[in-house]
């Protein structure tokens, strides 16, 4: 019984001590892992602005028309084809009736 | 017992340890009560060193996400020179790394300071080739640097932001309270050598950005009209140009173009004259392209009708001792037929029949005169003088578009209320405010500002507008496959030697709208003194079916004649 105590006692010990180390070593991994993200982030930010900048109208039109020998389309060339209720949405926003110019005063109704 | 004198020495030495102890007490008391926040905070200032640093601005897209305007954390390099023992050694390595010179270095790494910028805003691998050398003294931070992808796209709308962050011109200006980062305050500690002690992941920690806009506009519109604007100007020897495009169910900016244009991301070397947003902070007299407000304003209150028959006095008219021509020699034509011709003398007329109290009326109405209060700084209201004022001949006057100043933006937002069936919309720029995490602060809805004329009188409008297109000053501005309303103007500028109209400077535009049955985009091109054949119909007119074209191209709207194609294909 006593040994199986003082057994018990010393897995305690480890167990704790490993605890408090794998507690140190996971706080490290996370602040590495902190500063790669930041590192990553920085990247992309980095790449955005190259691949902003390659997209740019200006540079698609002068790379299609001097490298690519491709022409604007002329008048006629291009045909919209809707589908069945694919008609572009024209909503309109919410009209205040309101006459202002045909009234004495601005923003009065005149009805 | 103890003998008299030795009682006395010891008494003495009470006294003297008393008085020792009362000196020491008199001195930790004035130290650390009576002088303790002013030698705490010398201490501080010895020990430490407080810098702050500005977060990342926050991000500027069009209204399909693409990058506009973004800050990329790039290094700034920092110097401390109270803790340098050898500054000409510090400098003789940093001068090759950072591209200045040495003495320029050295000198600012001998001044009495314990902070001094080096180089901000640095290249990546300029900022590792420093982390590497390790000088002592020698500081790296993050600091973000705005970068405009685009260059000299939309530049005028954008404007730009300082070396510190802060927004200068344009949107960054406007909305800096929402692009500004959070700014964070850094302090750095110095050992008891003098030396600094850079706390740990300084070069990593950046503070958090600030909010992102997306904006109405379509950088492929906006592509467009720059583009042909650029080719206009050169080609008319124009001074200058705008171009702005707008949703008018919506108010919503599309494109807003201005020449001569400018990179954001290079403006040290420019003047304010070239970053200057000329479509909402200069004013011209619009001539003609007036008359489509003043017709609209003379048929809502029926004076007029598109068949009255109008006399165009054969070309002279004279009002309050001034002789007003036409182009032509018009006669008796009905007045449809004098919008279609432009004739300045049937304007007047219809000013005048109007009268000034509802002509001023109707031109506050469609916004003259005040600002349209687009979300954008700098805006003018433009000159109407109010009917008090006026002179004999002003109502005739403004009805020709002369006696008023008026934005390019409030020009084309009046002429979008024709558009709107007599609607008119706020004109806006910024669709969606978002923070860090993209979670919408704020989502800005179309505002309705007013009815101005009605539904009636704008599609009646409509249809004399069309005629100018189709018969009149305007056909240049035709656009093959879709019906465009709009109207020409050629205005005469002020000599600024004489205070006289010039007769060799002009302002050329046209405004107008497409397709005319249901507007999808409402225009404005203004050529400020083209050379050569200055008419609006001639140098703006086809800047307007260019553009047009192309817009409603990318937009995937429909021409008159698919439509006509699908429908025999139907009936097939």
């Amino acid at each position: 019984m006593k040994t199986v105590t003082i057994v018990a006692g010393v897995l305690l010990v480890f167990v704790f001590v490993w605890e408090r180390v794998d507690v140190v070593r996971l706080g490290y991994q996370i602040e590495r892992l902190k500063t790669q993200k930041i590192l990553l982030e920085r990247e992309r930010d980095q790449l955005q602005v190259k691949f902003s900048a390659l997209t740019a109208p200006a540079r698609i039109a002068k790379v299609a028309t001097e490298k690519l020998g491709l022409v604007p389309p002329q008048q006629g060339q291009v045909l919209m084809v809707h589908l069945p209720g694919e008609a572009p949405s024209l909503s309109l926003p919410p009209v205040e009736q309101v006459r202002v110019a045909k009234d004495e005063s601005i923003g009065r109704e005149r009805e | 017992m103890i003998a008299g004198p030795s009682r006395g020495r010891r008494y003495v030495m009470l006294f003297l340890l008393l008085c020792g102890f009362s000196i020491i007490l008199f001195r930790l008391v004035t130290l650390q009560v009576l002088q303790a926040a002013e030698l705490t905070a010398k201490a501080d200032r010895q020990h430490q060193k407080t810098v702050s640093f500005e977060g990342a601005r926050g991000m500027v897209s069009d209204r399909h996400g693409k990058v506009l305007a973004m800050n990329v954390e790039v290094p700034s390099v920092f110097g401390v020179p109270t803790s340098l023992e050898s500054p000409s050694t510090v400098a003789r390595h940093l001068s090759p790394v950072l591209q200045i010179r040495r003495d320029e270095l050295e000198k600012k790494l001998r001044q009495d300071k314990s902070f001094v910028w080096l180089a901000r805003k640095v290249e990546p691998e300029q900022g590792r080739r420093l982390e590497q050398l390790s000088l002592d003294g020698i500081g790296v931070v993050m600091e973000g640097r705005r970068f405009y992808p685009k260059g000299p796209l939309l530049a005028h709308v954008l404007g730009f932001s300082g070396m510190d962050g802060q927004g200068l011109e344009g949107l960054e200006r406007r909305y800096d309270s929402h692009l500004h980062g959070e700014k964070r305050v850094t302090v750095l500690q110095r050992d008891a050598l003098g030396r600094t002690v850079f706390p740990k992941g300084l070069a990593e920690q950046a503070p958090t950005p600030g909010h992102a806009l997306t904006l109405t506009v379509d950088e492929v519109i906006q592509y467009i009209a720059e583009k042909e604007l650029e080719e206009a100007v050169t080609h008319t020897h124009a001074k200058s140009g705008t171009i702005i495009v707008m949703d008018p169910q919506s108010g919503a900016l599309l494109a807003m173009a201005v020449s001569p244009r400018f990179d954001p991301n290079v403006v040290a070397a420019l003047t304010p004259d070239r970053w200057r947003n000329r479509a909402l902070t200069d004013t011209y007299e619009p001539g003609s392209t007036m008359k489509a407000m003043v017709a609209a304003a003379a048929l809502e209150e029926k004076v007029m009708t598109p068949d009255s028959m109008v006399f165009g006095e054969n070309g002279q008219m004279v009002i309050a001792s001034t002789t007003i021509h036409d182009h032509d020699k018009l006669g008796w034509m009905t007045f449809s037929e004098a919008i279609q011709k432009s004739s300045n003398i049937v304007a007047a007329k219809t000013g005048m029949a109007l009268g000034e109290q509802r002509l001023y009326r109707y031109l506050q109405a469609f916004g003259f005169g005040q600002r349209t209060e687009i979300d954008l700084p700098g805006e003018v209201n433009g000159l109407l003088k109010a009917p008090k004022d006026w002179g004999r001949r002003s109502a005739a006057s403004i009805s020709m578009g002369q006696e008023i100043g008026v934005t390019p933006l409030q020009m084309v937002s009046a002429v979008a209320t024709l558009a709107n069936g007599g609607v008119m919309m706020k004109p806006y720029v910024v669709s969606e405010v978002r923070d860090q995490k993209g979670r919408v602060l704020k989502e800005v809805r179309p505002q309705v500002k007013r009815r101005v004329v009605s539904p009636d009188t704008a599609r009646t409008i409509t249809t004399m507008l069309e005629g100018v297109v189709t018969n009149g000053t305007g056909t240049k501005a035709a656009i093959p496959g879709f019906r465009v309303a709009g109207k020409t103007g050629t205005a005469q500028k002020i000599d600024s030697r004489t205070g006289m109209y010039s007769s060799t400077q002009f302002v050329g535009s046209f405004v107008g709208y497409v397709p005319a049955e249901s507007p999808r985009l409402a225009m404005i091109v203004v050529l400020d003194e083209p050379q050569g054949e200055a008419w609006g119909g001639a140098v703006a007119a086809p800047v307007f079916r260019r553009v047009g074209g192309q817009a409603l191209n990318y937009l995937g709207v429909s021409r008159e004649d698919t439509v006509k194609i699908a429908l025999a294909m139907k009936d097939y």
